[in-house]
């Protein structure tokens, strides 16, 4: 059984990754994804175990898309916030 | 060189050569320089603005809610373990800054993210 501060620090590397996607298509899917699973994990009831190990694989593959998203330039969209400064 | 200051220096010598301007008398335009400056340091006021406008953003806050330096973000704003998590990932994004993970289970107002943003002296 993981702990919760061991699911929290979780779902902050999972935010974290998600958001350096270049892309923003993939930055929103992910960032949308992470949060609808956790979510999901915070209602579920049992034995969190395995939902654990999953997610730590998936953490891994996020990490390396990440980093090849970061390797290619995208355009940005006109609904793209730009930075004030 | 930029294609437009090229461009600029080359009318600017057309115009010299033509007699359209005296030298003495001639000052240059203004619009021909360009200043730049950074951006304004960081105080209490502009950080705490900021937050405000980002919170006031966030869907899971009633709009109208008092946002002050001394709400708290689980009591008074009825947010979760992973909402609070979210908001400082949000504030991370905003300031540039990396708020390392005891610091983030240590701020518990908005009061003290703002002490916390102000003391980074990255953050921008």
């Amino acid at each position: 059984m993981a702990s919760a501060q061991e699911i929290l620090s979780l779902y902050r590397q999972f935010l974290r990754y998600s958001r350096q996607f270049e892309n923003y298509n993939f930055r929103e899917y992910f960032l949308r994804r992470s949060r609808e699973e956790f979510r999901k994990l915070k209602e579920f009831d049992g034995d969190t175990s395995a939902i654990i190990e999953k997610a730590k694989k998936e953490l891994g593959v996020l990490r390396r898309q990440s980093k090849i998203s970061q390797m290619y330039h995208f355009d940005k969209l006109v609904v793209e916030k730009v930075k004030k400064h | 060189m930029f294609p437009a200051s090229r461009f600029g220096c080359r009318a600017l010598a057309m115009a010299a050569r033509q007699g359209v301007m005296n030298p003495t008398t001639h000052r240059w335009p203004v619009s021909c320089l360009r200043f730049y400056s950074s951006a304004p340091t960081l105080t209490r006021e502009i950080v705490m603005e900021r937050i405000t406008e980002m919170l006031e953003c966030y869907n899971k806050i009633k709009p109208g809610t008092p946002l002050t330096e001394k709400t708290s973000f689980a009591k008074d704003l009825g947010l979760d373990s992973l909402d609070s998590v979210e908001i400082m990932m949000e504030l991370e994004y905003e300031f540039s800054i990396h708020i390392a993970d005891q610091d983030q289970d240590s701020i518990k107002t908005i009061g003290q993210a703002v002490d916390y943003i102000v003391k980074q002296r990255d953050a921008c």
